[in-house]
Parts: structure tokens; sequence; C-alpha cells
């Protein structure tokens, strides 16, 4: 009986800080319309702030709470919003879903720069842990102060929301902005002021559960995740389904935690991660318990441009000439390298399965490399002998689990399919990837593919697969999107509710696209063959998968490959720069690897202002190049050269891969410019730029300039970009990025322009108003 | 003969009671006017019929059966078909795109049904070609068949709409405000073409605030206000009605011979 009392208050002390978190979460989502991903980072963050401050600094409590709840956090989420946030409202779910996600991963980043996890990190509870007896049990004082602090937030907010003309107008923002915009009302305003107090309240939760534990930025970060579970309760906008989803989920924890032992088990199934896995259950059931999405007819946003399709010529050659060029790029790098190299190619792989689902449905998945993780278990326990027909198994093992698992949320709108995917990431690192069966010692090996007698055997093999496999994929969407099915996804991307209205079966629809997605991210995993070990299958690994697959130009075959170069390039970088921290590099004393760090999740947050992805600008000048004869004669000629170079020593290896860089990423994008005869000067100019570039790109000494393999890789990879950047500065910017058109006001429905006095006029006559007693009536109206 | 029938059907969203006890009836061959000022609850009604809004109170019966707990796709299926007032298209597709995707979706649910209604020379041919073409033509969307939808004027995307509508072949189309963004011209060949399609046997139910389109085409109006049917009858009937006067004027005088009843449009 005791022991059930103190679990029970422990739940209530807990579920006072889910509640905490949770309605900050959806005091901005309802408000800003954005749900946050970084949430918990901001939690997490305010943690750290009030150790700072108060442990390292010294501050006394009371003052350091007030600086980091009060002043820091609150600035904060403002800044957030207003620079960040602002320049997303209008664009699609998926980015906005990526912009927080991307700030997440960011804030983890930046935390781990500032507060290194070398070093250990704690808070006094508050009174020292001071004690109270209640009915015989005692109570920390911290958990008594959680509790008052909820019930103050909750009453708080209630007096917000229902009796200040600010709250009122907040709760109006979200249903329509431009009709608040109409009436007068500051969306921007309320708008900041939701973030400021979303992050206030996150800094609360923060702050309360500093003293609970030593501080890990991961794990911080991740706890709050359980907010998330607590807000479906509500839909994400009831702050009283808040309050009742934090209690249940409090208590399940709590009594979780005082039942089930660590050891306990089902039959071979350890329980060990089972009070982990709670919340992510939690949030399953309620989703399958909440009746359908309604449709939603506000009318699509217009892009005056069609999406282009690269034709399937181009894929084919395309596919072609990826697989020659990595045989090729393969055959110059050294052994450990092209391990390196393969795990490029492998989370190439398994952003193009964010192809179909992100790009042609306008779907989104936070659990892709949990899929891969299946594939590979799948394909380790079936095809020890590197079978084919595993790998058939596994990838279809995928599809069935993606379907299953993307069902309930399928039903509801696009963030909650985010969700979701999350907490199955989240679950099956809790109860799936921790199971001694599944991957004894946390790690388990994929074997080699075997094709009848020819079996992989080296890591040269192994990376031509893997970009066979990239090649026959990538040329099976492109045809996909050519496809009457896939015409089908863009359509529904584009209106769903037009969709439905002629029959399609949205739900059907996108649980086969989802299907689908998660079968290439198995098939990634399941041809992997190499060694994974279970963090690699966690959430905080797919998270910045779908957030590069987004950067690098999602709906492009090319994005995904640019994507997962990029990711698979940290890592290389990161342990050679860890290995020798060269000071050189220091810059405002911050180590390179923590720019590593930090620098994904950075590109991720300026998606913003780009929201069509880094592809579209070269995918422009690439596409060219398919429709020009010379362009791709000297394309071909180009590489041709530099390959013989290579094999007959004059440029050594890396001058090879610097010029390889420089040629694909500058040099080609521009060859359908420079052979179009307008403006030949500047054409002129920037053709002797991109040649120069190239030149000095095979005659820097690159392997004796920089010590180190890593070191190398990433300077010629920055060397490549500025080449790029430079040489689209000399020409003047590429055009073609679409712009965003801006949401149409229901007032001026029909007229998706700004009505100009033309209009006006018209509509007079209408009205039966001549022209000049048009004025006398505006200004009455005004 | 009845195609649609909606019988005492109310829509609430939260406090606000958007239609109320609202029945109506569309017939098969002929075109049904819904009109009424801003705000009346036209597109929520339209809303309800085709499913993407629960109604609160009511029934949707098609055919003599009752739809109401079928699904909007189902509805489809059925035989609803709709265009958007906040245009829907597809504007990442081609005008031609935009139909086929009907034409495909339709494919895709119809093969084991009866003959679907063949309103236009050449829709209903086993060619998707011979019938995207015929849609096109018929629309006169021939030459802008390969731009993209997002690109063009809202009266030509209204157009497509439309096209897109046909080429899943219902039984019952309702348009919503589909005349706005025509000029005249455009606007005459638009009734002939409603005419056309409805002598061969569709059911349509137009919501239009251009009075004289409304008065040259429709058979019969409905006249809604604040969510309620206030007036039912043919054009003249309709624009005789004292209360359909005061709804849309105020308490007020007989409205001016050329635009009567015409819906106050708001210029800003
Ligand atoms: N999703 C919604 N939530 C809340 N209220 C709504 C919603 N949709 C419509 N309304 C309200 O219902 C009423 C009817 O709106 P509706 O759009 O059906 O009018 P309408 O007759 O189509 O007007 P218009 O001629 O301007 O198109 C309006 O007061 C509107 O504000
Ligand atoms: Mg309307």
């Amino acid at each position: 009986m005791r022991t059930f009392l103190t679990a029970t208050i422990g739940g209530l002390s807990t579920a006072a800080i889910y509640a905490i978190t949770a309605s900050g979460l959806v005091v901005t989502y309802t408000t800003s319309g954005v749900f946050n991903f970084a949430h918990g980072a901001f939690s997490m963050m305010a943690a750290f702030m009030y150790w700072q401050v108060h442990v390292a600094w010294g501050v006394p409590t009371l003052p350091a709470i007030v600086l980091v709840v009060f002043v820091v956090a609150p600035l904060f989420g403002a800044l957030i919003e207003r620079v960040i946030m602002r320049g997303i409202e209008g664009t699609s779910e998926v980015v906005k879903i990526v912009v927080t996600v991307s700030l997440f991963v960011a804030l983890l980043g930046l935390a781990n720069v500032i507060w290194p996890p070398t070093q250990s990190y704690t808070v006094l509870p508050f009174f020292n842990n001071a004690a109270l007896s209640i009915f015989g049990v005692k109570v920390g004082w911290a958990r008594l102060i959680a509790l008052a602090v909820a019930l103050a937030v909750a009453g708080g907010l209630r007096f917000v929301f229902t009796s200040t003309r600010l709250g009122i107008a907040m709760r109006a923002v979200v249903d329509d902005r431009s009709l608040l915009q109409l009436n007068g009302g500051r969306p921007g305003r309320t708008s900041m002021l939701s973030w400021a107090i979303g992050a206030g309240l996150a800094a609360i939760a923060g702050v309360l559960l500093a003293g609970e534990q030593t501080l890990s930025a991961t794990t911080l970060s991740l706890l709050v995740i359980n907010a998330y579970a607590v807000a479906v309760v509500g839909r994400l906008r009831s702050l009283p389904g808040v309050f009742v989803g934090s209690v249940i989920l409090g208590l399940l924890v709590a009594y979780g935690q005082q039942y089930v032992s660590s050891e306990a088990a089902i039959g071979p199934v350890s329980l060990s991660g089972a009070v982990t896995a709670i919340p992510a259950v939690m949030l399953f059931v309620v989703m399958v318990l909440q009746p359908q999405d309604r449709l939603e007819a506000r009318g699509a946003t217009r892009v005056p441009t069609a999406a282009r399709m690269p034709s399937m010529k181009l894929a084919l050659w395309g596919g072609l000439a990826f697989v020659l060029v990595t045989a090729a790029l393969g055959n110059l790098i050294a052994g450990p390298d092209l391990f390196k190299v393969a795990g490029g190619y492998l989370f190439a792989l398994v952003m193009l399965s964010l192809v179909p689902l992100t790009g042609y449905a306008g779907q989104i998945s936070l659990a892709q490399m949990t899929f891969t993780g299946i594939g590979a278990v799948a394909m380790a326990a079936w095809g020890a002998s590197g079978s084919p027909l595993a790998v058939v198994a596994s990838v279809l093992l995928c599809a069935v689990v993606g379907a299953v698992v993307a069902l309930p949320a399928l039903r509801l709108s696009g963030i909650y399919l985010a969700l979701a995917t999350a907490a199955f990431g989240l679950f099956c690192s809790a109860m799936v990837f921790n199971q001694q069966d599944v991957m004894p010692g946390l790690s388990r090996q994929v074997p080699r593919l075997a094709l009848g007698p020819f079996k992989i055997s080296s890591d040269y093999q192994q990376l031509v697969l893997l970009a066979v496999t990239f090649a026959l994929v990538g040329i099976g969407l492109v045809a996909l999107r050519r496809s009457a099915w896939g015409r089908r996804l863009a359509a529904m991307k584009d209106s769903p509710v037009a969709c439905a209205t002629l029959g399609l079966n949205l739900t059907a629809t996108k649980v086969a696209v989802f299907a689908l997605s998660a079968a290439i991210a198995g098939l990634a995993g399941s041809l992997a063959g190499r060694t994974f070990i279970s963090d690699e299958f966690g959430l905080p690994a797919s998270l910045p998968v779908t957030m590069l697959a987004v950067v690098g130009g999602i709906g492009s075959v090319a994005g995904a490959f640019m994507g997962g170069i990029f990711l698979g390039a940290f890592p290389i970088a990161s342990t050679v720069f860890a290995a020798n921290a060269i000071g050189v590099f220091r810059f405002v004393s911050l180590p390179v690897t923590d720019l590593v760090a930090f620098a994904p999740g950075a590109t991720g947050v300026s998606l913003g202002r780009e929201p069509d992805g880094a592809a579209p600008q070269m995918a422009a000048g690439f596409r060219a190049v398919g429709e020009s004869v010379p362009s791709l004669v000297v394309s071909f000629a180009g590489f041709a050269a530099l390959w013989l170079l290579a094999r007959l020593d004059v440029v050594g290896g890396w001058a090879f891969v610097a010029a390889v860089l420089v040629f694909v990423l500058a040099v080609v994008p521009l060859l359908p410019l420079l052979f179009n005869p307008e403006d030949m000067g500047r054409k002129l100019a920037t053709g002797i730029f991109v040649g120069l570039c190239t030149v000095v790109t095979v005659f820097i000494p690159w392997d004796t300039a920089i010590a180190s393999n890593g070191m190398r890789a990433l300077v010629i990879v920055l060397w490549a970009v500025l080449v790029v950047r430079t040489a689209i500065g000399v020409h003047g910017a590429v055009p073609d990025v679409v712009p965003r058109g801006p949401r149409t006001s229901p007032d001026m429905v029909g007229i998706d322009t700004p009505l100009t006095r033309a209009d006006a006029v018209d509509a007079g006559r209408v009205l039966g108003i001549d022209e000049d007693e048009l004025d006398l009536v505006t200004g009455r109206s005004q | 003969m009845t195609v649609l029938e909606l019988e005492s059907l109310s829509v609430r969203f939260g406090g606000h009671l958007a239609v109320s006890d609202a029945s109506l009836r569309v017939e098969g061959g002929r075109v049904t006017g819904l009109i009424g000022p801003n705000g009346a609850g036209k597109t929520t009604t339209f809303n309800a019929i085709c499913g993407v809004v629960p109604p609160s109170s009511g029934r949707v019966l098609l055919d003599g059966k009752d739809i109401s707990s079928a699904g909007t796709h189902q509805r489809a299926r059925l035989g609803i078909g709709r265009t958007f007032q906040r245009l829907e298209v597809f504007g990442s597709l081609s005008v031609a795109d935009n139909i086929r995707v009907g034409q495909e979706i339709r494919r895709s649910w119809s093969r084991r049904k009866a003959a679907l209604p063949q309103y236009l020379d050449g829709l209903g041919d086993p060619s998707p070609d011979v019938e995207l073409a015929a849609i096109l033509t018929r629309l006169d969307l021939v030459a802008l068949a390969d731009q993209p939808v997002g690109a063009l004027p809202t009266g030509q995307a209204r157009l497509v709409e439309l096209g897109r509508a046909l080429a899943a072949r219902p039984s019952v189309l309702l348009l919503d405000e589909p005349a706005s963004g025509l000029d005249e011209q455009e606007t005459d060949a638009f009734g002939d073409l409603l005419l056309q399609l409805a002598s061969h046997g569709l059911g349509i139910l137009l919501v239009e605030h251009d009075v004289p389109l409304v008065m040259r085409v429709c058979e019969r109006l409905s006249v809604l206000d604040f969510g309620q049917i206030i007036a039912e009858g043919t054009p003249a009937e309709v624009r005789a009605n004292e209360a359909v006067l005061s709804a849309y004027l105020g308490t007020g005088p007989t409205p001016a011979p050329g635009a009567p009843g015409a819906a106050p449009v708001e210029a800003q």
C-alpha cells in the first residue's frame, strides 16, 4: 500500500511536468499552427541554462529561475518565432515539421558544444531534497512544487485564453490568420507571444526536471517527447485534454517503474524497456481511438509552375552514369575510407525511401532508420547465406509493418504521422532493438548478399552493390512518378479533398505509399552488409535522415543522394577531427567537431528561406544538361579526361576526387548556360572562372597539404561548394526558384491577386455604383 | 426524377448553426440553383452533401438511398461530383493531367459498375485519350492542355475543375460559383455548357452570384439565408418573393431591373 501511494504521488508530480510542457506545445501549436518538435530541446536548453546560472555562476535559486524562465526562455522563443517560424508560414506541413525537427537537432548539437558531455552536470533538487510526510509517505518538496506549478499554469492559461483580449486573439489567429488581420488583429505579434509563452513553459519543465537527474542533453530532449503523447489526448488543441492525458501517463509510468522490474520478461521478450515504451504505446492507443479526421476544403495553394519530372531517358542514363562513376571512384579510394563512403551511400538509399512518401505524396516519416533496422535484423535472421530471397522477405516484412504503423495515423492529419512514426521509433528502441535475440550485445551483423555462386566479398563490391541498388530504385521511382499512380500521388499532395470527391480512398493510398517507403528503407537495411549497433536505429538517428532528405531537395532522386552524402560526410569529419583537434580550424574557440555537430541542424532550419531544398537550383542546371548535347559531350569528356589523368598517375587520387567533385557540382550544371549564345561576356567570365577552378583543384597537392583523410574530404567538399556558390555569383543567380504565393483571404474568394482599382470599379458596376460614387462608398466603409 | 435530396439538414460549427433544417431537391436533367448572400451556408451545404463536413442532423439521399453515413470517396463513387469555390485544382499538374487524374481515379473504381451517364460525345469512350480530348475540346481548354494549372487565371482553373469532375462522370454535379472569374462572353458559353450537360440527364446544383446566369439556366431556385431555406420556386417566383428581397437588400426597395437579388459583392 505504501509503495502504491509513493508511486501515485510520484506519478502525479511527473504528470505535472508533462502537463506543463504539453500545454506549452499546445499553446504554440494552436496559435502559430506550427507543431514544435524542438519543444523538448527547449526544456533541455533551459535545464542546462539553469545549471549554468545557478551552479556554475553561483546565482541563488530564485533569481536563477526567474532569469531562465521569465527572461531568457521567452526571449529565445520570441526570437525563434521571428527569425525562423514566421518565414515558414504558408509553407507545406512537411516543411514546418522538418524545420522544427532541424531545430531539435541543432539545439541538441549546440548543447553538446556548450556543455560537452565529457563533463557531468548536476543540480541539487529544491530545498536540498527535503521531504514532507503525507499519509506516512515521504514526498520531496521538489515534487510538491511541481504539482503546485502545474495547477498555477492551468489556472493562468485558462485565465489568459478566456478572459483577456490577447488570449482571445490568440485563439482566433489559428482559425484564420488573414481574417484576424482584416479585423485589425496582428497575427505576427500574437504568434510571437505564443512562442514566448511556449518556451517559458518548456523552461519551467526543464528547471523542474533539472534536479531529478544528471543532465544529459539527449535524455532530456527525448524525455519531453512524452509530452507529445499527452498532447494528442487533447487532439493537440485542448488544454483540459492535456491535463487528463498527463495524469494518465504520469500514473502509468510511475506504476510501471514501481511494479515492472527491469529483469521482467514475457517468455523470451525482455521488458527492460517497457516503461520507456509506455508513452509511445499510449500515443498509438489514443490515435486509434480517435475518429477519422475531417477533410478541409480551404483552397489549395497554387504554385505558378508545374513540378518538373525527369524524363525516363535522363533517369536511365543518370543511373548508368552514377554506377560507372561510383565504380571508377571506388577504385581509387583506399580500404577503410571505402567503408565510410558506403555509409553515405546507405544513407542515400534510406533517403530515397522518402522520395515517394514525402516528395510525391507530401507525407512524412521520422522513423526511417527504424525500418532500416527491421530490414537489417530480418536479413540477419533469415539470410545468413546472403540469399536474395531473404532480402525479399525482409522488404515485405518492412512493408507490412509500415502499413500497420501508418494506418492509425493516416486517418488523421499529417502531423500525426510524424508523431506516430517518432513514437514507433522510440518504441522499437525500447522494446525491439534492445532484445538479446534481436541484437545480441546491442549489435548485429548483416550478411552480405550472394547471387548464386557470386558473393559480395569486398567493401568495393559492397559499394558498387549499393550504387546499383540506388540507381535501380531511383529509376523505379522516376517511372512511378510518371505513371498514373504517381500522378495520383501528386494530385493528392496538391488537394486531398479534391481527390476524395473524385472517389479516391485517401487512407488506402497513403498506407500504400507508406508501405512502399518502409520497404525501400528496409531494403537499405537488408543490403547494408555490415554490422549495426542498436543506436543507429533510434529516433535520434532517424531525425537527421528525414531532415537532410528534405534539405537536399525532397522529391528528387538527386536530392536524396546529396542528402545522403552530406550525412555520410559528417561522421567521417567528426571522427577525424576528434582524433586530431587541430588548432588552425578553431573559430572563436569553437572546434570544428562542434560545428560538425551543429551544422546539419542549422542547414535544416534555414529551409524556411528556401522550402524547396538545395537541389532545385542545381537540378535546374543538371536537367538542362540532359537536353543539351554539347553539354553532355563536354561532361563525359571532362570526366573521362580526369579519370585518365588519375589512371596515368599524373594526378593523385585525392586531386582526382576533388576535381571530380568540383567538375560535377560546379562545372556540369553551368554548362547549358555556357552553351547558350545569349549574353556572351558574362558567360565567358563564368566559363573561364570554373575552368580555372578545376585546373587549380587538380594541382593543389591534396595528399601532402592536409594530413588526414577526413579533413581532406571535408575541405574538398567545402571547396567544391565554394566554387559553385562563387560561380553562380559570377554568373548571376540561376532563376527558377518557385515563389510562394500569399494565402488568399476568404474575402477575396475567386480573386487570387490583391484587389486593384479596376476590380473595385467592376464590382461597383454590378452593384450599380458608378466610378465617382465609388470613392464615396469606399471612403465610408473604411 | 429526383437524384439528390436533402432532408432537414443541419450543420453546426460549435455554437454556430451554419445550415439549419434545410431541405432541397435536385432533379436529374435540369439545373437547380442555390443562391443566397455571403455566409448563408451554401458552401457548407455542399460540404455536407459530399461528406466533407458531418451534418449535425438530417439526411442526404441519393437516388432515394440514404448516404449520410458514407465517406467522401464513397459518395463520389455513388455519383456525386463537385467543384470548389476556393479552388482545389492540382496546381503542380498540367491541365490535361488534372483531367487525367479524374479519369484514372474513376477507372480505378468503376470497372464493375454499369454504364455511367454520358453527357458529352466521347465521354465513356474506352480510350482514355479520346475521352480526354472530348472534355478538353468541349471546355475549350485544348490550347492550354500542357499548361500548369497553377499558372492559369481563376476562370480557366474553374473550368479545369469542372472538366476533372466530369471525368469522374457523376450523376449529380455540385458547382460552387463556377462562373466567377469568367468574362461575359465566357459566362454565356458556360451557361450553354450547363444546359447541354443537363439536357443529357445530369443533375446540376448551382451556387452562383452571377444573377443573369442563374436566371437563365436554372429551372428551379432555392434561396438560403442564415442557413435556412427562405424561398423555393421558379426564378420568376423567387424574384418576386418579399423575403428574398429583404434578405438581399436589408428591408429595401425593389431591386434594379437588371440585377434583381444580386448579392452584395464586397470589394474589401
Ligand atoms: N469550418 C468552419 N468552421 C466554422 N465556421 C464555418 C466553417 N465553414 C463555414 N463556417 C461559417 O458558416 C457560415 C456559412 O459559410 P459558407 O461558406 O457555407 O457560406 P456561403 O453561403 O458559401 O458564403 P459565400 O457566398 O461567401 O461563399 C459562415 O458564417 C461561415 O463563417
Ligand atoms: Mg461559399
